[in-house]
């Protein structure tokens, strides 16, 4: 397909998503909207965050065999400046989805001591703080890594590895206060502290997996020539093993929770794993852990473009059932799926590809001004 | 293919690559600096060290013994809180245990090199932790000598061991971690055996490295298989470290005691874990560094970059330390809101000052490079973060159980003189094992460092990554 | 001349042996090996080597003992003792996990190390003609061999020369050893005898161990505890038995004393316990073991006693008896009457009452008028 049919193509995917997200509105109702807007601003916030995550944790640990890959995942990461628009409409759930937020937690003898957090006030100021925050590692990272490709001053290097760990803290913040907020905020008198870690081992994830699929589209264009088994093996490596962990943070949460019976932390679980939901909790443990780990688990495999390409889709699709598994039981017993889902997932998806689309135009395609891209190149496993 | 290459004027210092061996080494001058140890006597001051480390281990040793012959009231325990050192100490060097793994499985899996000069060093100080950790389990229950009941075995008692508990999987998480280790470091070992039985005239010494090194001869085949053996055990050893210690943390999570039931626990105590491992990686390796004469094959690079995983560890302990105190207050449970008010004032107040200042203010020098390559301010930073650590699990056990759910049972917990002796002399044991391992096998894993050194692989002739 | 194992050369530099390696295989004299003191990268593929099945094994091997470790805590948890702890299920998978997860590694990592060493490397093997070289002694270090080992027609010189034209520094030429088969018959013998004896000294060691060891301290303090057992003397009592009499006035549960003297004092006490079916089975169990022997089985007064026992027990069905009041009867089994001891140690306070009541059946039983039966 040529570019401006592919481009065509996007367009009409995202208006036609877009008249469906609109129309559920009015058909669906407020909630499952709210619920939709939000399971897809979180899904693109945290695949976003994840491939900064990745930038960020290059130059933390001066990483050279991933220099001539970096310039993908910081094209994918520019994601969160659209995501700003996305993240104020999702304002509009908290009156909706979060009984926190209702005037009626005032009153709530387990919320009350906490209403000034979870209230509408302090609750958007965080979330316009936190998106208006994630842009400033996209400032010093990736605006000074494009403009290092013009002036090939290894200066930017210096200062990268120098603001790593900031950029490392802000996304730190970010993860966690999205988790505690729009996740747990769904269901208040409930807590976990390791929420903010498993949304970190989603986002990574999916920041991963964007990236490798972006990278082998690219390749498949006949870019990124430079790009070779070596690399792959170590994305596919790192998928491997952060598929691992996800499933351990997964498995220790859910283990801890009814081991010890709380009743004011079972009920989460209760909500979570009753009825169908139970089902949807076994297809996500299928997707985003044994499926993905299976295939990766070859030597091979980790390295190879055409299983790397269909498990990074599968984890793409498996973070998004996490959130929708996370999310949507605040609607109800029974998992909603039908046309509004389809059609917020066509806008989404459509309105995200064209973005990156014109993100994958933005600079050249290896960072050219690092003085590590030939060592980067010739990296060996 | 060299940065500096494209950079006329040079490269700035910051960015040029790591010094991973000073001058030139040579496989050869690598056999002669490190295989020498071996072979010739030890000097004055290792048998001083020697007698002064053994000399405190024999003396928990006797207060293990003593505890075994009177029982366990020796440790003072007194309700609610019962084995608060044992369990401590227990976790302690499980956790110290981890710094080695990491170093040795983690970072091979990760394919870096710096790896190769300091691992075969600490993946020992892992199986010596990991045997001291052993020995808490062991003495703390109240017969010993019954220890095997643990296991589930069939008997005439008829009795299966209790699968749901923690404290069971405790037993199989540490004794798979000593098997795997211990497993792991002899294969790293076997070819630096067959250049000390090759380097050996004959004798008791060359026999025992013949027979310890199973025949190595350094087939082709036989690395084939041995490469593929050694990055699969590097991969599990990786599970391992997360798994370990998160069992040990299911020792407390899964109750609900307040202060343990967090979900956090489980990543919260690895991170701690390779935390308080590294620091005592670092201590210790200085002491192997300055008295072998080993600076040009353990470079500051080495240290600075232990230094820095140390840092690492120490932001992310404080993000644990932040989001544990969000969460109680945010659970708006009074009985959690009391239990973190305790861990900073109250009877233990001070524990708790002392913890946060150890592991997260003092570690805070290492952002300076030159705190990261002086001595002093890394074993200043080290030592914090080793007694912080210990202090860490006191604060986890003796704030949570003295003052829990009902008023009536919250009572106050004093060690006891036995209690300081078997800590004491854990140390004691495992220093005594680390100066014994300096003498009688290699420090460093001269295979796997020849294997990265400049010209060591056909078509390059650089390092890797 | 002894036959020949194979012909060595030896280089110092894994350039030069990558270089040497296509040289020599092209002459195809026989198997090529090489021995480095390190793996050298791309060995594998210059040497036309198979890849090593290692993964593979690990996986069915990791898969096996994930499988394996669920099976037996489930079958030791949920089938044989089910014991139900924490509330929980006792088949409950969840607490199965972190000891599925060591035993998998337990397993992959037993297989990894001692497949490779045992069954891929035959390891441990020390005759292997290298380790008698003197080229052994370079490879550990710093020296790269290749070597041609013979199969089927060899011709040395033809290898020396290839390898000296591949550059080789040295070349050696290794003899089969002359040592005979490992397994003569005094060496089997000699093991067998090793191991018996290891067996007879280990095992006399384990008995005797295990025979001894319970008596010693502290293993035996359990055995002596300070705690009072029967028939023990103590010196805290001054008469030095363990066992003494209840304290004066000690009341057993069930055996509160009674106040009344006679029978007919207690005349009005009201029996506290309801008439339900059970406590009439549990009066007639009692009476049918204390009364009936004397009472008779019908409260008729005819005794299973032989006639030899001389005092004649009332029959419980005349009018006198029948008129008594409840309260008489209990102070009757109380305190005795007559010749009839009293019962008070025998039965307690509720299998009295129980008594009174199946005594209160039987005699309606018995003087049943015809309105009871209709």
């Amino acid at each position: 397909m040529s570019a401006s049919r592919t481009r065509k193509v996007l367009w009409s995917f995202t208006a036609l998503g877009g008249a469906g997200v609109a129309a559920s509105y009015f058909v669906a109702g407020a909630p499952r909207f709210w619920a939709n807007w939000t399971v897809w601003f979180l899904y693109l916030f945290t695949l976003a965050l994840g491939a900064l995550f990745l930038v960020a944790l290059e130059h933390l640990v001066s990483a050279r065999w991933s220099v001539p890959l970096r310039r993908i995942p910081e094209r994918v990461a520019s994601l969160l400046l659209p995501l700003v628009a996305v993240g104020i409409v999702a304002l509009g759930a908290l009156p909706v989805l979060y009984p926190g937020a209702k005037p009626e937690a005032a009153s709530d003898p387990v919320l009350a001591g906490k209403a000034f957090w979870l209230g509408v006030p302090f609750f958007s100021v965080r979330v316009l703080f936190c998106l208006a925050l994630g842009l400033l590692p996209l400032w010093i990272l990736i605006r000074g890594s494009l403009r290092q490709d013009r002036d090939r001053d290894p200066r930017f290097t210096i200062r990268a590895r120098r603001f790593a760990p900031l950029c490392m803290a802000i996304f730190a913040l970010l993860v966690t206060v999205a988790a505690f907020d729009w996740i747990g905020g769904l269901d208040p008198g409930w807590y976990s502290d390791v929420i903010g870690v498993y949304l970190f081992a989603g986002a990574f994830l999916a920041g991963l997996a964007a990236t490798t699929l972006a990278v082998l589209s690219l390749k498949g264009q006949g870019r990124l020539q430079g790009i070779r088994f070596d690399h792959l093996y170590n994305l596919g490596g790192f998928l491997f093993g952060f598929t691992v962990f996800w499933a351990y943070i997964a498995f220790a949460q859910y283990m801890l929770m009814w081991y010890a019976n709380l009743p004011e932390e079972v009920v989460w679980y209760q909500a979570h794993l009753g009825g169908l939901w139970l089902g949807v909790a076994l297809l996500l443990a299928l997707l985003h852990f044994f499926v993905p780990f299976f295939a990766l688990v070859p030597r091979d495999a980790k390295g190879d473009m055409k299983r790397l390409r269909w498990v990074a889709l599968v984890v793409l699709a498996a973070h998004w059932l996490d959130l929708y598994w996370l999310i949507f039981p605040a609607l109800g017993q029974r998992p909603l799926f039908s046309w509004p889902e389809l059609a917020f997932a066509l806008f989404f998806v459509g309105g995200a590809l064209l973005w990156l689309r014109g993100a994958m135009e933005t600079g050249e395609d290896m960072p050219v001004g690092d003085p590590f891209l030939e060592e980067g190149l010739e990296f060996r496993l | 293919m060299n940065p500096e290459a494209s950079y006329p004027s040079g490269l700035p210092q910051t960015l040029r690559a790591p010094a991973m061996t000073v001058g030139t080494v040579t496989p050869g001058s690598l056999d002669d600096q490190v295989l020498r140890f071996p072979a010739q006597a030890p000097p004055r001051k290792w048998y001083l060290a020697l007698a002064f480390t053994s000399l405190v281990a024999c003396i928990g040793m006797g207060f293990i013994g003593y505890t075994f012959y009177t029982g366990i009231g020796a440790w003072g325990n007194n309700s609610p809180v019962f084995w608060a050192f044992d369990i401590i100490n227990f976790v302690f060097w499980v956790g110290i245990g981890h710094a080695g793994t990491l170093i040795s499985a983690i970072l091979f899996v990760f394919r870096k090199r710096w790896r190769n000069a300091i691992a075969r060093f600490a993946e020992a100080m892992t199986i010596f932790a990991v045997m001291c950790a052993g020995l808490f389990p062991l003495i703390h229950v109240g017969r010993p000598w019954l220890a095997f009941w643990l296991a589930p075995y069939p008997n005439q008692r008829g009795l299966w061991t209790n699968f749901r508990s923690p404290l069971l999987w405790d037993v199989f998480a540490v004794s798979t971690y000593f098997s795997v280790s211990l497993m792991f470091w002899y294969l790293g070992l076997l070819p630096d055996l067959a250049s000390l039985r090759d380097r050996t005239a004959p004798g008791i010494r060359k026999t025992l490295y013949t027979i310890l090194s199973l025949g190595w001869r350094g087939a082709a085949s036989h690395w084939q298989h041995y490469e593929k053996a050694y990055l699969l055990l590097a991969g599990l050893a990786t599970g391992l470290v997360l798994s370990v210690h998160s069992v040990v943390s299911f020792d407390f999570a899964t109750s609900i005691v307040p202060g343990w039931h967090m979900t956090i626990f489980p990543p919260y105590f690895v991170v701690g874990a390779i935390f308080a491992g590294f620091a005592m990686v670092v201590m210790v390796l200085i002491v192997v560094r300055e008295s072998m004469d080993l600076q040009n094959l353990i470079t500051d690079f080495h240290l600075e970059v232990m230094n820095k995983v140390i840092l690492g560890m120490s932001c992310l302990m404080g993000y644990a330390y932040v989001v544990e105190a969000f969460t109680a207050w945010y659970s708006m449970n009074p009985i959690l809101h009391h239990t973190f008010l305790n861990y900073i004032s109250g009877t233990y107040g001070w524990a708790g000052w002392l913890t946060m200042g150890c592991n997260v203010a003092i570690p805070q020098l290492l952002w300076f490079r030159h705190c990261r390559r002086s001595y002093f301010w890394m074993i200043l930073v080290a030592l914090g973060v080793t007694v912080g650590m210990w202090f860490e699990r006191f604060v986890i056990i003796v704030v949570s159980l003295h003052q829990d759910y009902l008023p009536s049972a919250w009572h106050n917990y004093r060690p006891t003189l036995v209690d300081y002796g078997i800590l004491l002399g854990s140390f004691g044991i495992f220093f005594s094992l680390v100066l014994l391992f300096a003498r009688v096998l290699p420090v460093i894993a001269t295979t796997e460092l020849k294997a990265i050194l400049p010209g060591a692989q056909p078509g390059h002739g650089a390092h890797h990554e | 001349m002894s036959e020949t194992f194979a012909v060595l050369g030896l280089f110092d530099s894994a350039d030069a042996l990558m270089e040497a390696i296509p040289k020599v295989r092209a002459k195809a004299l026989g198997r090529v090996e090489a021995y480095t003191p390190y793996p050298v990268h791309g060995l594998d593929e210059a040497l036309g080597l198979r890849r090593s099945p290692l993964g593979g094994m690990v996986l069915v091997m990791g898969v096996l003992g994930v499988l394996t470790a669920l099976l037996f805590q489930w079958w030791m948890s949920a089938v044989d003792y089910p014991l139900v702890t924490g509330g929980k299920d006792p088949s409950s998978w969840q607490a199965f996990v972190p000891i599925m997860f060591e035993i998998m590694v337990l397993f992959a990592t037993f297989t990894a190390g001692l497949g490779m060493l045992l069954l891929l490397n035959r390891l441990p093997h020390w005759g292997h003609p290298v380790l008698q070289s003197q080229a052994i002694r370079g490879i550990t270090r710093d020296r790269f061999a290749l070597a041609v080992e013979a199969d089927g027609a060899f011709d040395p010189a033809s290898a020396r020369s290839a390898l000296a034209d591949a550059g080789a520094l040295e070349i050696e030429v290794l003899p089969v050893p002359a040592a005979g088969p490992m397994f003569t018959a005094s060496f089997i013998q000699r093991s067998l005898a090793g191991i018996a004896a290891a067996c007879v000294v280990s095992g006399s060691l384990l008995y005797w161990a295990i025979k001894l060891m319970p008596v010693l301290p502290p293993m035996v303090h359990m055995e002596n505890q300070p705690k009072l057992d029967p028939q023990e003397s103590s010196t805290f009592f001054k008469d030095g038995h363990g066992m003494q009499l209840p304290v004066a006035g000690t009341v057993a549960r069930g055996f509160l004393p009674f106040a009344m003297t006679t029978p007919e004092q207690s005349a009005g006490l009201v029996n506290p316990l309801p008439r339900t079916p059970a406590v009439l089975a549990r009066g007639r169990a009692q009476y049918q073991v204390h009364c009936a022997v004397c009472h008779g089985v019908l409260g008729d007064g005819v005794p299973t006693l032989t006639a030899a026992y001389g005092a004649k027990p009332a029959n419980l069905h005349t009018p006198a008896i029948r008129a008594y009041s409840d309260g008489t009867l209990y102070g009757t089994i109380v305190l005795g009457k007559n010749a009839m001891p009293s019962y008070a140690a025998d039965m307690a306070v509720d299998d009295r009452w129980a008594v009174v009541h199946y005594v209160r059946a039987l005699q309606r039983a018995l003087n049943a008028k015809d309105e009871d039966v209709r």
